[in-house]
């Protein structure tokens, strides 16, 4: 009884369902709706605002959206905003080249561990990443300042005389910043790392290369694209980092990330701000873009030269 | 030598963390090396700070209402992909993860202008949305990579015997995707607590999460108190990684 009772609700529902099931359009269009909505609302429209602001002038009554002008992206050219955009630059590229150095001997060292040992020394690394920014500064703060840990290490082994100025400083910035990067470069070298086959390096050994060699002419090119697209990544990190060089570097360092806050929310000059945040963004984009272009273009090709 | 790279790298990486909380276990107000001594004090003077307590209200609130929405759209979202694979499932993906491409600071930009101009200065729905948009991206990835382990053939075993498939997708697949869903949700609820950037760019002085008002503490000075806050926030983001790791969600954040 029941189970007729069952068949029969449930034939009479079909038809309400059917529509869902039966149409793949529609079951694909009611599945992608909710996050299409939210990406249009909260993402599309907000950042389409923003380049919207950057064209109109900003009056004293607020942003003039009837007449339209370039002055915003003339504004952006200044001395003293090109100071800043040479520290960041200067900044970004010390972190990103440094852990361009430091990428093969950690990657390398962790993939030649056990997949446990393995395991373990990731998280290791993720973890920090995953712990919040403003945290990882103070830490930074206790380690770097005068009478900190740093100094305190290195008076102890008379390395040094007196305490180096370190917080408040570039060098400290860059120094907080390697390691809360690092992150980008190590993940994707390791996974290329790890995907590697090992026969190839029994192979390379077989034919009478060394470990140097084998590095050189087989590890490097078969896992440089994946270390470029990492230092992209990793320098595009460096580039719009706030917490960090705020709280370590101080506003006498400011960089890019600062200058926007002091822009938007201190001058309250949206249009000029909008204006830094689409450079920052065309910037962003364009790298990420050469990056990948850069990585294809180092993809060894089979028989391939020598 | 490449042992010794490797120490220092991961002391580099490890030991802010760890300062923080040796920190916030310093009986005395200036933090000295080596510490003999250890008290909890902070952590009481931290509780009675209101400004504290609210703050991690409103981080543990906010972060829970942006897990629980980015998995439901994520999911919803993966699904489509990997089942009905569409055409331009490409494009369609790489637009749900294009929020990936635009730095905290920008979107962080766009948002307070968007805020404003829709009135939702100091409130918490645009917080919300903000959040999703920032972490729906690892969301996606995570579930399309749990969708794409779950045999089909079960979803289609259950829509033969009778059950639609909104059906299907509640009592088979989601029900096979528990790991993923979990592993998605203490994600999602972990880049929600720890997001600093756009926070600190929209949120107006009544809407203070955690972390910016721990940034707001530190920009002003730094004593044991806010280490103990730190220590707090540390011991959550741990305890929740561990989680994760256990249920094997960081196999899956890399796509594996």
């Amino acid at each position: 009884m029941t189970s007729s009772g069952d068949t029969v609700g449930a034939s009479r529902l079909q038809p309400a369902l059917g529509s869902l099931t039966s149409s793949p359009a529609v079951t694909m269009a009611l599945l992608f709706a909710p996050l299409t909505l939210v990406l249009l609302v909260a993402f599309v429209w907000p950042l389409g605002q923003v380049l919207l602001n950057s064209f109109h002038p900003n009056t004293p009554q607020g942003i003039d959206s009837t007449r339209w002008t370039l002055d915003n992206y003339a504004r952006l050219i200044d001395a003293h905003y090109g100071t800043i955009l040479a520290r960041t630059v200067r900044i970004s590229l010390a972190v990103t080249a440094i852990s361009a150095v430091l990428a093969y001997p950690v990657a390398l060292f962790i993939s030649r561990r056990s997949p446990r040992v393995q395991s373990w020394l990731i998280l290791a690394y993720v973890t920090p990443w995953l712990v919040n920014t403003v945290v990882k500064a103070l830490g930074w703060t206790i380690l770097l300042r005068n009478n900190g840990v740093f100094n305190s290490i290195l008076m102890g082994l008379d390395v040094i005389a007196a305490p180096i100025r370190l917080l408040l400083t570039e060098t400290g910035v860059v120094i907080a910043m390697i390691p809360g990067h690092f992150i980008f470069v190590l993940l994707p070298l390791w996974t290329a790392i790890s995907s590697l086959d090992p026969a190839l390096g029994w192979a390379s050994g077989t034919l009478g290369a060394s470990p140097a060699a084998t590095f050189r002419r087989v590890v490097l090119p078969l896992t440089l694209p994946a270390l470029v697209v990492g230092l992209t990544i990793n320098f595009i990190m460096n580039m719009t980092a706030f917490a960090i060089p705020m709280l370590l570097g101080g506003v006498r360092n400011e960089v890019a990330s600062m200058l926007a806050y002091q822009i938007d929310l201190v001058s309250l000059d949206w249009p000029l701000g909008g204006a830094l945040a689409v450079v920052l963004l065309v910037f962003t984009i364009a790298l990420i873009w050469a990056g990948q272009r850069i990585a294809r273009l180092l993809v060894p090709s089979p028989g391939a030269r020598e | 030598m490449i042992l010794a790279i490797n120490i220092l790298m991961l002391c580099l990486v490890l030991s802010p963390v760890i300062l923080v909380v040796w920190m916030s276990l310093t009986p005395t107000a200036s933090f000295k090396l080596p510490l003999d001594d250890f008290s909890l004090r902070w952590y009481r003077e931290a509780f009675s700070y209101p400004a504290f307590v609210d703050a991690f209200i409103l981080s543990v609130e906010l972060a829970a209402m942006v897990a629980v929405v980015t998995v439901t759209v994520a999911f919803l979202a993966a699904y489509g992909l990997v089942r009905l694979r569409p055409r331009g499932s490409d494009a369609i993906q790489a637009f749900f993860t294009s929020p990936l491409l635009v730095p905290a600071v920008v979107f962080g930009i766009a948002m307070l202008q968007f805020v404003n101009h829709l009135g939702l200065y100091n409130n918490l729905a645009g917080l919300v949305l903000a959040h999703v948009v920032i972490v729906v991206p690892f969301a996606l990835r995570a579930l399309v990579a749990t969708l794409q382990a779950v045999p089909e053939e079960l979803e289609w075993a259950s829509m033969i015997l009778g059950r639609s498939r909104p059906q299907t997708m509640l009592c088979v697949t989601a029900r096979l995707s528990t790991r993923g869903l979990v592993s998605a949700f203490l994600l999602c609820f972990l880049m929600s607590f720890s997001e600093v950037t756009t926070t600190l760019f929209m949120s107006g002085p009544n809407l203070q999460t955690l972390p910016v008002r721990i940034y707001n503490y530190m920009s002003d000075r730094i004593d044991p108190t806010v280490a103990a806050v730190s220590s707090m926030v540390i011991v959550v983001s741990l305890a929740l990684v561990l989680v994760l790791n256990l249920v094997g969600g960081f196999r899956r954040l890399q796509g594996h």
